[in-house]
């Protein structure tokens, strides 16, 4: 373990913390990418960044949120833009921290941990990659325990906490400060078209918070809640169980909701609809599954908007944001995910409780079903799903 | 005299099988076990063909086959190339070097990590430069690789869209190196997607010299049989490419086998669309046919213990087979599989007189079996009376399991409401249930079903893609479609095929997720034909 990382969990009193090793890191990929509910990029890229960093000697280290002082400065260093583009042009190793040393020289204050803002296969893992590379612990929390399409739908916001300063950079070595104070549909506005100036994709430091701030307002232990639901998948394959229960078994585990299977299928359509990146700023469309085995007859029909949004099957509305849908591949647990999904995909559904946080009267109108742009009122995915 | 034989071979991981056919007359069929090398039990089979005296050397117009060479040796780390691996995208892309997350022994097999360089340069999505290529980084990389490798892998940002800085190091070191060391460049070998894209081009370079031995040996062996004709071998995708042009793209037949099995199911039996059963000693193969070639899979495939985004044919496979185990208690049926007594059950199974029921068995019973294919050198069941004393309670059980496991793999496979056609076809597609199949309309088992695959590899049917990116508010979208069109005609050209012959398969169009803007990733499949 560094120095500088050892002194710091000594100086903060915490002597509970866990080591992040290869396994560790592969285990909470694919639990974020489950959570990531069909968005959250190509999980390849951060996971093989924080195994490039574990290999070169680095510690990564998570700590619990409850140890950590008040004072303390943290942020959030992740990636925003096109998917496709991250998958063809992966980073910069210095990217990260260029963005993190300028968001430091902004603030005037150096950073003292790192927070993944979401459950994302990319952008969960970056920020234990960050962590390495700074000598930094991780805190166990996120902003959503979950994956949504634009910066400012956290938990965070709901809780009075900006995105600003944000520091974008490219791999040239470009810096975009994005200062919007607590207009934070601005701060994600500005953000979007410095990524498309860069060439697609652009890699911020944003969220910059207090100890305390991370403790009021952030989705605790979500890290922890990933990293247990990929241990699942994965002890599933090895004994050979069915990933899908034992996945629900972990959520039961972690989080005391209940995970809800509710449809077993394979993708007969996907109509995207075009254009919706400029008009809307996500990929718009619809799958439609037809069910196998015990939901033969049946039809589930899934909008997505980058990650899946809206679930009915037989016509009738079974999920709403921010609720969790997610698809997975039945023998292996693996998610499907909205970008690279097809025609013949076998998939089952679960849908998961959002976290109480993210259900606030704030959280529904910053990404409940009319931010969206559909007519419906949120409905907790409990109530939609009774007879199951 | 007219040429209008075609030889065709099919290497399975028991058997390779051969055919010789005169239009969709079959003259005759050879079944050879698989060697250790391939390349002598594919010459085992040719000669007993050729030995059926059923047509006259001078008569061949093409030889075809799909084959594992690629495949062995990648998996077994044997005989590979030491790579030069070239990677043009610096300062972007260096958080995560060639060869991340490959098995240590692999690496070691293509010479380490000692022969990595990333290069500045790379293109962005809209053609501009991430940097400029960095020549003289090229030249000074060539001094350090000179003599400790043996083949060259270069894999530059956005290549597939704009291929034009990959050909330039190819340049650069051809004049450092010579022009007799093989080099891969990634935007002939994949798409979008760099890291599995890197690591498809860095295994084919690998596999370039075992790929060229194998096919200058079929071609002597050919020759020295008085054979004058053309060497072709099946993609991935089914269609077939010359020798010439497999030497350089060894890893596109991955999955010639299976592929081949789908195109010879086809031509067989005429069925353009359905599910097609692979039944083999130990294992069927479902795949699904979608206007005559096989659908394909969409996730990465993995070769070797490395991600690559090699396009394969979607295919479930399934432990059972001609020689799966039924595993029994007292009078009950507790398991199938999935062990199998594979090319032993000539030894062991009960109608031969072993101790072992096995799947074939079920059928002997139940009638399924009940012909001597004349590849197989014995009959189907010389101890028919053990199989006669054999429990009928558990003959049904083991039916039912047998018809059950079938009919769940088909419904999986499946992506169209209503029962669909399924063609039967493999050494062991006698076995299986042919009738009462839920989902299925009807079984079609071919003529020659038993060596399908090897017949699948004589269609002389050239493919090749071809992909761009359009945006669509500068750009006229048929515009944009063509452009990528006469690309595919041009990979399908150089892959054999006469230019006018060639027809699109499909056009793909992926719009860009996380954009403003209009803009989509354009892929067009196309096939041609190699005679007129």
């Amino acid at each position: 373990m560094s120095d500088k990382l050892f002194e710091t969990l000594k100086k903060w009193g915490i002597n509970n913390y866990k080591i992040i090793d290869k396994e560790a890191v592969k285990e909470i990929t694919l639990g974020a990418s489950i959570l990531a509910t069909g968005g959250g990029g190509d999980p390849e890229i951060g996971l093989l960044w924080a195994y490039k960093v574990l290999d070169e000697g680095k510690t990564i280290v998570m700590i619990d949120p409850m140890d950590i002082p008040d004072d303390i400065l943290v942020a959030s260093p992740a990636t925003l833009g096109a998917p496709v583009v991250l998958t063809e042009k992966p980073p910069s190793h210095e990217v990260l921290s260029n963005a993190i040393s300028n968001l430091e020289r902004y603030i005037g204050k150096n950073l003292q941990a790192t927070i993944p803002i979401e459950c994302g296969g990319v952008n969960s893992t970056l920020a234990y990659a960050a962590a390495g590379e700074f000598g930094v612990p991780v805190i166990d929390v996120d902003g959503m325990n979950r994956a949504f399409p634009e910066l400012q739908m956290t938990s965070w916001v709901t809780f009075g906490v900006n995105a600003s300063p944000t520091v974008s950079c490219d791999d040239r070595g470009n810096v975009t400060v994005i200062d919007t104070k607590d207009d934070n549909r601005m701060a994600e506005n500005i953000a979007r078209r410095v990524a498309m100036a860069y060439g697609g994709i652009s890699w911020i430091a944003t969220y910059p918070m207090t100890g305390k701030q991370v403790k009021e307002a952030s989705i605790l232990n979500s890290q922890s809640i990933a990293w247990e639901l990929g241990k699942a998948v994965y002890r599933a394959r090895a004994k050979h169980l069915d990933p899908v229960e034992e996945m629900l078994k972990s959520l039961k585990a972690t989080r005391n909701v209940i995970g809800i299977k509710v449809f077993k299928g394979k993708i007969v359509d996907i109509s995207r609809e075009f254009g919706g990146e400029s008009s809307k700023g996500f990929s718009l469309g619809k799958v439609k599954m037809e069910g196998l085995e015990d939901y033969k007859g049946r039809i589930a029909e899934i909008d997505f908007q980058n990650e899946w949004l809206i679930l009915k099957i037989d016509g009738t509305t079974r999920c709403l944001p921010p609720d969790l849908i997610a698809i997975v591949d039945p023998e292996t647990g693996e998610p499907i995910r909205t970008d690279i999904m097809k025609y013949g995909y076998r998939g089952t559904i679960i849908l998961i409780p959002a976290h109480e946080r993210m259900r606030s009267p704030k959280g529904i109108e910053l990404f409940g079903p009319k931010y969206f742009g559909y007519k419906s009122d949120y409905v907790p995915v409990e109530e939609l799903n009774r007879e199951v | 005299m007219v040429k209008n034989v075609r030889i065709g071979f099919d290497v399975g991981g028991t058997f390779t099988d051969g055919v010789m056919l005169r239009g969709k007359d079959v003259l005759a069929k050879a079944k050879a076990l698989t060697s250790e090398d391939v390349t002598s039990g594919i010459i085992h089979a040719l000669d007993i063909l050729l030995n059926s005296h059923k047509a006259e050397v001078a008569e061949i117009a093409l030889v075809s086959l799909g084959t594992t060479h690629t495949t062995n040796a990648i998996i077994e780390r044997r005989n590979l190339n030491n790579v030069g691996i070239f990677r043009l995208g610096a300062p972007a892309t260096t958080a995560i070097p060639p060869l991340t997350g490959w098995p240590d022994d692999l690496k070691m097999a293509i010479g380490g990590e000692e022969n990595i360089f990333i290069i500045r340069g790379g293109k962005e999505y809209d053609g501009r430069d991430i940097a400029p290529l960095d020549e003289s980084a090229i030249k000074e990389a060539c001094k350090k690789i000179k003599g400790k490798v043996n083949s060259i892998a270069i894999t530059g940002v956005f290549s597939p869209i704009i291929p034009d800085q990959e050909e330039r190091t190819a340049e650069i070191i051809r004049q450092e190196l010579g022009n007799n060391i093989p080099i891969t460049l990634s935007n002939h070998i994949a798409s979008i997607s760099l890291l599995e894209r890197e690591n498809s081009t860095i295994l084919n370079a690998s596999v370039i010299t075992v790929m060229r031995k194998a096919i200058d040996a079929l071609k002597t062996a050919v020759k020295e049989r008085g054979i004058n004709a053309p060497l072709f071998i099946v993609q991935n995708d089914g269609t077939i490419m010359s020798a010439d042009y497999a030497v350089n793209y060894p890893i596109f037949t991955v999955a010639s086998g299976p592929a081949a099995s789908v195109r010879g199911a086809v031509y067989l039996s005429g069925i353009d669309n359905g599910v097609i059963v692979d039944i083999g000693g130990t294992s069927t193969d479902v795949a699904f046919i979608v206007n005559g070639f096989p659908r394909e899979s969409s996730v990465t495939v993995t070769i070797g213990g490395v991600k690559t985004n090699i396009r394969c044919p979607d295919l479930m496979s399934i432990a059972l087979g001609g020689g799966t185990i039924v595993k029994t208690r007292s009078q009950d049926v507790i398991g199938l599989g999935p062990e199998s007594v594979g090319y032993n059950l000539v030894k062991l199974a009960k109608s031969f007189g072993g101790p072992i029921i096995t799947t074939h068995d079920v059928a002997v019973a139940k009638g399924l079996v009940n012909q001597k294919l004349d590849v197989f050198e014995s009959d189907f069941a010389p101890c028919i009376e053990n199989v006669k004393k054999l429990d009928k309670k558990i003959i049904d059980a083991a039916y039912e399991a047998i018809k059950k496991r079938l009919e769940v793999a088909v419904d999986q496979m499946k992506t169209v409401a209503g029962d669909i056609k399924a063609i039967f076809l493999g050494g062991g597609a006698l076995v299986v249930p042919r009738e009462g199949l839920e989902g299925i309309s009807e079984v079609i088992l071919p003529p020659h079903f038993e060596v399908c695959g090897a017949i699948g590899t004589t269609i002389a049917e050239i493919g090749a893609y071809a992909e761009g990116v359009a945006d669509l508010e500068i750009e006229d979208r048929n515009e944009a479609i063509n452009k990528v069109i006469e690309k595919a005609k041009d990979e399908a050209q150089k892959a054999g095929a006469i230019r006018h012959s060639v027809e699109i398969l499909d056009i793909e169009e992926i719009p860009f997720a996380y954009m403003p803007g209009k803009r989509e990733k354009v892929r067009v499949r196309v096939k041609g034909k190699i005679f007129e």
